[in-house]
């Protein structure tokens, strides 16, 4: 149903047969799909399919080997890295890079130095905005003078997420954040991707918890050595038997 | 009996009493000991930009002692050949250092990772051959001579404690201008480059023009550095800009720590003094440099004032009120 509305509108990131080869190993291979405003896109696979190239690849950190990837209309292949940060694609890492010897408030100073950048007009409104975020992050409580050591590593996932949204991107991708998390701070990640959907933010969402996933995501593709296994909404990609034997078959005997 | 805050006591009251007692210095201080602690000032501005471009840009210079010459010749030149007043000569000689580093910067930060280190090796080369060398600018061997004073406005400022006022003006400038780089958006990508690039460029912070600029501030600190010692010594030779110096700014920001630029100023204290001092013991000195980094290095990375903040953070920050018998 998402996907019929969708086609209404512009899509906001759109990648074209990306391709990325490392030496003989074909990390991408002709992969194509569209992120809307405001949409939750789920990329799904086993470890070692791709998922976290194909972030690199949008992000600029690799270069694509052929393909474009589009963003408002505009291919982006042949812009660096932070070029591509300040047009709006932000991102978090599997493991949260923050600056390990500074204090919080520096480390969430970063998100506003990028919209800065990306000049952002309502910079007045940011630290009713940070206010909100840190609450949805449950990051109330903490001291944003003390050092970032001294939240745990679920915190610090969530202080990344919330930084990536200070700057206000039009894509946020989001690379394993509820990995190595509980329920609780599951809950926050949840509030936090809310808080990108109502700004009309797209999200595309790398995660291997398939409860959160299929919650949460409108659509969804699934990569598979590079090759994208299958695409569309949770319930025809859970009934997919090719997704099954490569990947959700799996999972599910494992959780279980 | 009052409620004393320590964390009020450490950020500002003892800071003011150090202050205070710096401004009291040449009051009960000799000629000589005053030209060690003036000497120790430039040699802490150098250190100030191992702390821009090392500390929070994590890129680690061996040419800060070349630099520190670009600004000394630069001011003599000034001076001598052009007829500027020492102050004029001061302002431009250290923004020509911070353009030189720049523009090299550009050049050399291309190469990523350690590749900037080898760059800064072979930059100190140079630089020290081409002050032994270029005799129409640096004087080659035989150096420059009779380098005026110091002067602002018209009057000259000869004596010991009069430059001492001034270089430790500038200095203090410097120190504050580093708190407020700390604290902006500049220093922020500094510090992101440092912790980790690729994040960095993902949050936007261009690499080679962020580092460019981290080794264009730390080249206008240098040059600041090499006026002043121009216009104290009176005299300028190739032997004073030397791998061997840029290596003492290496073991004293080391020393005192790396992540603030207090722990640049307590390692330089440390180390200047304790050359005065010691002399007697002048040939084992680079041995217990030697042997002192490397332990520290073990037991405490981050310094002298990294262990101090360290044991703050753990005990005191977090104890607002402490009770102190303070009248």
């Amino acid at each position: 149903m998402t996907s019929i509305s969708n086609t209404q509108k512009q899509p906001v990131l759109k990648l074209i047969n990306v391709c990325k080869r490392f030496g003989g190993v074909v990390a991408a291979n002709e992969i194509s799909f569209e992120l809307y405003a405001g949409e939750i896109f789920g990329l799904i696979g086993p470890n070692g399919s791709g998922k976290t190239t194909l972030i690199n690849l949008i992000t600029g950190i690799y270069s694509v080997d052929s393909g474009s990837i589009v963003l408002d209309g505009k291919n982006i292949v042949r812009m660096p890295i932070h070029n591509r940060a300040r047009v709006g694609i932000v991102r978090t890492f599997q493991h949260p890079r923050l600056l390990g010897r500074c204090d919080i408030r520096a480390n969430i100073s970063l998100g506003k130095d990028l919209a800065d950048k990306r000049k952002i007009p309502d910079t007045d409104k940011y630290q009713e905005r940070m206010g909100v975020l840190l609450e949805a992050a449950g990051l109330t409580n903490v001291d944003l003078s003390d050092s970032i050591e001294k939240l745990s590593y679920g915190q610090q996932k969530m202080l990344e997420i919330v930084r990536a949204l200070l700057s206000k991107p039009k894509v946020l991708l989001l690379d394993e954040p509820a990995a190595g998390l509980n329920r609780k701070e599951m809950s926050y990640i949840i509030n936090l991707i809310d808080f990108a959907v109502k700004e009309d933010i797209c999200v595309l969402l790398i995660e291997h918890a398939m409860d959160l996933v299929m919650s949460i995501c409108q659509r969804l593709t699934v990569l598979n050595f590079g090759q994208q296994i299958a695409s569309g909404i949770p319930s025809e990609i859970q009934e997919n038997p090719a997704v099954i034997k490569a990947y959700l078959g799996g999972s599910r005997n494992a959780e279980n | 009996m009052k409620q004393l805050n320590y964390k009020f006591v450490i950020k500002y009251i003892l800071p003011g009493l150090f202050l205070a007692f710096c401004l009291a210095i040449p009051g009960f201080t000799s000629g000589y000991m005053l030209r060690v602690l003036n000497i120790a000032l430039i040699t802490y501005l150098c250190v100030l930009s191992l702390y821009v471009i090392l500390g929070m840009c994590g890129q680690n210079s061996f040419a800060q002692a070349g630099l520190w010459g670009v600004g000394a010749y630069m001011a003599a030149n000034f001076v001598m050949k052009m007829g500027a007043p020492p102050l004029a000569a001061l302002l431009l000689s250290s923004l020509g250092t911070a353009v030189f580093a720049f523009v090299l910067g550009f050049a050399f930060f291309r190469l990523r990772q350690y590749y900037f280190t080898f760059a800064s090796v072979g930059l100190m080369a140079i630089l020290n051959g081409l002050f032994m060398n270029w005799n129409e600018v640096t004087g080659g061997a035989l150096g420059i001579t009779n380098i005026p004073s110091f002067s602002i406005g018209g009057a000259i400022i000869k004596s010991e404690p009069g430059n001492f006022y001034v270089i430790f003006f500038i200095c203090l400038a410097a120190f504050f201008l580093m708190k407020v780089l700390f604290n902006s958006a500049l220093g922020r990508s500094f510090m992101a480059i440092r912790d980790n690039e690729i994040a960095a460029n993902c949050l936007g912070v261009n690499s080679l023009l962020t580092k460019s600029i981290a080794f264009g501030i730390s080249g206008a600190l240098c040059g600041a550095a090499g006026a002043l010692y121009a216009f104290l010594a009176g005299y300028l030779s190739y032997q004073t800009f030397t791998f061997q110096q840029s290596t003492m700014y290496l073991i004293m920001i080391m020393l005192g720590g790396t992540m603030s630029p207090s722990g640049a100023l307590i390692g330089t204290l440390i180390i200047s003094l304790l050359q005065e001092w010691v002399r007697p013991l002048q040939n084992y000195m680079q041995f217990i440099y030697g042997a002192g980094i490397m332990i520290l290095m073990i037991v405490q990375p981050e310094g002298i004032f990294g262990g101090g903040k360290a044991i703050y953070d753990k005990y005191l920050k977090h104890s607002k009120t402490a009770r102190t018998e303070a009248d």
